[in-house]
């Protein structure tokens, strides 16, 4: 059971559909990405987990049971449009941030120093947000969603407007916050982030959930079985009747690179076994997964 | 509702206005202002006496120079032997701002001509108290033609009455300050305060509505509070911020007086209660001006044995009920203040900069300037239908109401004015915070009457 569990949620806008039985379980721990085309709903239903908007159907379980406005205490909201006051100090905006998500003031102000040291813009404390850079507002944004050690992070597309220096430091700091054992929502539209940190994911298209579990475990269900083989050898590797074929082949100096599909029913090991029954030396032999980015493109324009 | 979430809001709404470098400007300068407004006030009475105008009369008709009486404003001298063509020239040379010649009586018509002569424009106020003058003395003369008993006497008793209404209706060269008069000023200024106030603190809520829908900074407030809570935090935040003000004004303004009255000399303050001197202060700012000009001219202008300008005033302030006043004030206040407040942050919900909320508050700002108007209405006829169904209706009622209080006003009136005011800023708390829910997150489109329909109807 995960500390958040949508449950069949369905919104609408007027005529609009925003999300359409959605049912999404995000487990305790993990990274979990929510993925989607823009316009797919994933706004829409971090809003319902955050208790901004209330959907027309279904329901959201927090640590299951149905979330409340204490909980929502618990949660971190870094919003894709970020937005701090202009005219306010950096410190004193941190402060009520802070104090809004029912921190007491002594406990704020040692936890933003805290923060405010780690990332190096102590100096920044008196200053107001007008006078701050872009990526300097978002470094401020980023501390003020996490200053109350929120159970649950909700972080929408965390590293645009950073260089990759500070993206960097996001990211770390993002890895170091679920080894403290929050479970963290990351709604990104760059697929390396989310095969580099996350854990599972739901992919959202025009309202539907259309796919959600473990990052293996989907690039896995969506490899079409295809082996990397590395070998050297004098003479090509031959395609197999009843075990593979061969879909290419490089021959760089007598080192061969090539893909070879696998049929139907045919595991890794029969392969390999064919392969070691010709003539070659092999190198490496390796299954090819595909990438996340070619799994959202194939899943949204599929339909 | 999480108490200690508004008190944290409510607390950033009131420190970052009050920290503000405007708000003290404002809290400082409006006193200090007023202070100085008085002082000048008080100087200009206190040279009435020597800018007396000294006037030369040539009386070519023997009968009009015992009518022109000297006085404060214009001594009057006799130059009647001397040629009108001749005095002329030398008008500035003698001393004389004027020279009025009275011609010849034309005893066919019975009357005469008057002509003035300055080398300034001498003004309407004089001509017409000249003309005044040598009409009184044409009538005299008119009376004296008829061969009737007692005719002067009787003539003397009718134009006696004749002057007691005009008294009270017209201000004759601001000598007196009539009753009706103070109270007439009294509700006027109490009023237009209430509107002023009531207009600039709630377009300060919607245009920090607006602020913070057009910052993007409301997605993560709505993420740790309600948008009832924020709503409501942001109106007593900013009612907090416009008490705070209130209060200063009046400590200032009566420190500010008091030491403007000492220096000047104008020792009204000690016959003052001095409770009734701080509520006044506090009230109405001008009203102290009223006090330093009405001391100034009591020094001044005021024969001994005669009513003085000082008494009529203490006579009617001390007629005030200002308690009524002062906490009918406060009510009003807030209750208007909290009843529009709450639909400008609606409406400030509903737009992303303050350019396209002008279409949206016009049912706002009808009401308000009907109450305007009705005001002006009051002024003349505080017991007339329209300004009493003015004050109890609740969106002119703020406005209206404190009108008509200093002229005194039944007590059920006030207090179902004042229910049905509290009753019609719930109504209003309930629609606005239900528009403001929904207006605060859509963003990218110009909201119309139709959309705000649209929000309030959503579950």
């Amino acid at each position: 059971m995960g500390i958040i569990q949508c449950n069949d949620i369905c919104k609408s806008f007027g005529p609009k559909v925003a999300l359409d039985h959605v049912s999404v379980d995000i487990p305790k721990g993990q990274i979990f990405g929510l993925l989607g085309p823009n316009g797919a709903g994933k706004t829409t239903l971090i809003r319902i987990i955050n208790r901004i908007t209330i959907p027309n159907a279904g329901e959201v379980l927090f640590d299951g049971r149905p979330i409340t406005q204490e909980d929502v205490q618990r949660i971190g909201y870094l919003p894709e449009e970020r937005g701090l006051y202009r005219k306010m100090e950096v410190g004193d905006q941190a402060m009520y941030l802070a104090q809004l998500k029912g921190m007491s003031m002594k406990d704020a102000q040692a936890e933003l120093k805290k923060w405010f040291v780690r990332f190096g813009i102590q100096d920044w404390w008196k200053k107001k947000v007008e006078e701050l850079s872009k990526g300097m507002a978002q470094k401020v944004q980023f501390i003020t969603t996490v200053v109350h050690r929120p159970s649950l992070m909700i972080l929408d597309e965390p590293f645009s407007g950073f260089d990759p220096v500070n993206a960097e430091l996001i990211r770390r700091e993002i890895l170091r916050l679920k080894e403290e054992g929050a479970t963290i929502i990351l709604s990104t539209h760059n697929m390396e982030s989310v095969e580099e940190l996350c854990d599972g994911i739901a992919l959202i298209n025009k309202s539907k959930l259309v796919i959600t579990g473990g990052v293996d475990e989907i690039r896995h269900r969506y490899g079409n079985n295809n082996i990397e083989l590395v070998y050297t050898g004098d003479t090509a590797l031959a395609p197999q009747e009843g075990l593979f074929a061969i879909l290419s082949d490089e021959n760089n100096a007598g080192r061969h690179t090539a893909v070879l599909s696998l049929d139907a029913g045919v595991t890794p090991n029969d392969a390999l076994r064919g392969v070691l029954g010709q003539p070659v030396a092999v190198n490496s032999f390796k299954e090819l997964i595909p990438r996340m980015n070619d799994i959202f493109i194939k899943l949204v324009t599929e339909e | 509702m999480n108490f200690s979430i508004i008190k944290t809001i409510i607390g950033r709404e009131y420190t970052t206005r009050v920290k503000k470098k405007s708000f003290l400007l404002t809290t400082f300068l409006v006193p200090v202002l007023i202070g100085a407004v008085a002082v000048i006030m008080g100087l200009i009475m206190a040279k009435t006496e020597d800018r007396a105008q000294n006037v030369a009369v040539i009386d070519q008709s023997g009968i009009a120079m015992p009518f022109l009486v000297s006085g404060d404003i214009y001594q009057f001298t006799d130059r009647s032997g001397e040629s009108p063509e001749e005095m002329k020239t030398k008008i500035e040379a003698e001393g004389y701002s004027s020279l009025v010649v009275i011609s010849p009586l034309d005893t066919v018509a019975k009357t005469v001509s008057v002509q003035i002569f300055s080398p300034k424009p001498s003004g309407v106020e004089f001509s017409g108290a000249v003309g005044r003058m040598v009409e009184d003395a044409v009538e005299d003369y008119r009376i004296g033609t008829y061969n009737i008993a007692n005719l002067g006497q009787i003539m003397q008793d009718v134009k006696a009455n004749v002057k007691v209404t005009e008294y009270t209706l017209d201000e004759e060269g601001g000598e007196t300050i009539s009753e009706s008069g103070i109270y007439m000023m009294l509700s006027m200024i109490l009023g237009l305060f209430i509107f002023m106030f009531v207009t600039m603190f709630s377009a300060m809520v919607m245009s920090s509505v607006i602020e913070e829908k057009a910052s993007r900074v409301v997605e993560v407030l709505i993420s740790s509070a309600e948008a009832t809570e924020l709503m409501f935090g942001k109106i007593i935040g900013v009612a907090l911020v416009a008490l705070t003000q209130f209060f200063l004004w009046i400590v200032l303004t009566g420190v500010i007086v008091g030491v403007v009255g000492g220096v000047a000399g104008l020792d009204f303050l000690k016959e003052q209660d001095p409770q009734q001197v701080m509520q006044m202060s506090g009230m109405s700012t001008d009203q102290m001006e009223a006090l330093g000009l009405g001391a100034a001219a009591d020094t001044t202008a005021v024969a001994p044995g005669e009513p003085g300008t000082m008494d009529v005033l203490t006579s009617t302030l001390s007629h005030v009920p200002w308690v009524t006043l002062i906490v009918s004030f406060f009510i009003y206040f807030i209750l208007g203040y909290l009843l529009y407040a709450s639909f400008f942050a609606a409406i400030g919900s509903a737009v992303e900069n303050e350019a396209d909320s002008s279409q949206l508050q016009i049912p706002l700002t009808i009401p308000l300037m009907l109450g305007y108007m009705i005001l002006f209405m009051a002024f003349r006829n505080p017991d007339s239908s329209v300004v009493v169904w003015g004050s109890m209706i609740p969106f002119t009622s703020p406005i209206v109401m404190l009108a008509r209080i200093p002229f005194g006003v039944p007590m059920w009136q006030l207090i179902l004015s004042i229910v049905l005011l509290l009753v019609t800023f719930l109504a209003s708390a309930w629609v606005s915070a239900k528009i403001y829910k929904a207006g605060i997150l859509v963003f990218g489109k110009k909201a119309t009457f139709k959309d705000l329909w649209k929000w309030l109807k959503m579950k």
